[in-house]
């Protein structure tokens, strides 16, 4: 079992990056910062690094950057501590100049919302009940899973 | 802070997909399983949801689902418990139908291998001892981490 994980996503400009993700209320790892990285803490053990395009290039040879304001690899769902925490991360996001790609999503105890970033990379923040709901059948539970 | 973490990707196949982290030794949430989903256990609070290329283009109407065997959004790193592990999973993987992406990685404090899953996402497996990064400059250690 994975203790850590770090997800690496290309930004086109660092400084506007760390300045948007700030105002959402990150922090970064100092000592894992230089001009062309930092690394964004998520979660205790949950990071991303944020690689200016020359650099997120060199770990993808042979690979195009995915323009992420056209096309998706990956979503990416955090929670927060509650429905009202979703809903200030997003609004300070949007306020910090991210995208709005959809509505709030209220299912059965969990409340979700999603946003673009300064680079098209999605996240989704949610916030649910525990314990996760149960006795749902597979593709309503995957469906709600997907929501949050 | 973020206690959880789900990592949404498309996959072509989703039965071939659970084969193939099944033989990884990866665990699935049944309760989040139907036959356009499946909710891989990757930590106690890291999961992949797997979701078949249909179902993921629902969540981004307007987008096109990136071709992640020619272009990247993102590089997934997760930890394991030993050098020996990092070895042992990337082998199962390449055995299981990856394709091993890059060199392995020594730094002394961190080993790492890197291979690209069925689908072309990108996954780093790595081994590291925080107790020797003491001394390191930032830059060195964002350019390591990123390698591994």
């Amino acid at each position: 079992m994975a203790t850590q994980i770090y997800l690496s996503l290309s930004v086109k400009d660092l400084n506007r990056s760390i300045e948007f993700f700030t105002k959402l209320g990150f922090t970064f790892n100092a000592q894992m910062t230089s001009a062309d990285a930092t690394c964004m803490i998520v979660g205790e053990n949950i990071f991303v690094w944020l690689l200016a395009e020359k650099l997120f290039q060199a770990f993808a040879p042979n690979q195009e950057i995915a323009d992420a304001r056209k096309t998706t690899e990956v979503l990416i769902s955090i929670d927060v501590e509650s429905p009202a925490a979703v809903d200030e991360m997003v609004a300070k996001a949007l306020n910090a100049g991210a995208t709005n790609i959809g509505e709030a999503e209220d299912h059965d105890g969990a409340y979700s919302m999603p946003f673009a970033d300064l680079d098209g990379h999605r996240w989704n923040v949610f916030y649910h009940d525990e314990p996760v709901v149960k006795e749902q059948n597979g593709a309503e539970a995957a469906n709600q899973t997907q929501q949050v | 802070m973020t206690k959880q973490i789900f990592l949404n990707l498309p996959v072509k196949d989703l039965n071939k997909t659970v084969d193939f982290w099944t033989k990884l030794g990866y665990t699935f949430n049944p309760q989040f399983t139907s036959e356009n989903a499946t909710c891989m256990i990757l930590g106690e609070n890291i999961f992949a949801m797997l979701l078949v290329e249909k179902f993921f283009k629902t969540f981004i109407p307007n987008h096109e689902i990136a071709d992640a065997s020619k272009t990247k959004e993102v590089l997934i790193a997760i930890d394991t418990e030993s050098r020996d592990a990092v070895n042992a999973l990337v082998d199962k993987a390449v055995k299981a139908g990856a394709t091993e992406h890059g060199e392995a990685e020594d730094h002394g404090w961190m080993y790492a291998r890197a291979f690209l899953d069925l689908d072309g996402h990108g996954w780093n497996i790595m081994y590291a001892d925080a107790s020797l990064l003491q001394g390191q400059n930032a830059a060195e250690v964002s350019n390591h981490a990123q390698q591994a």
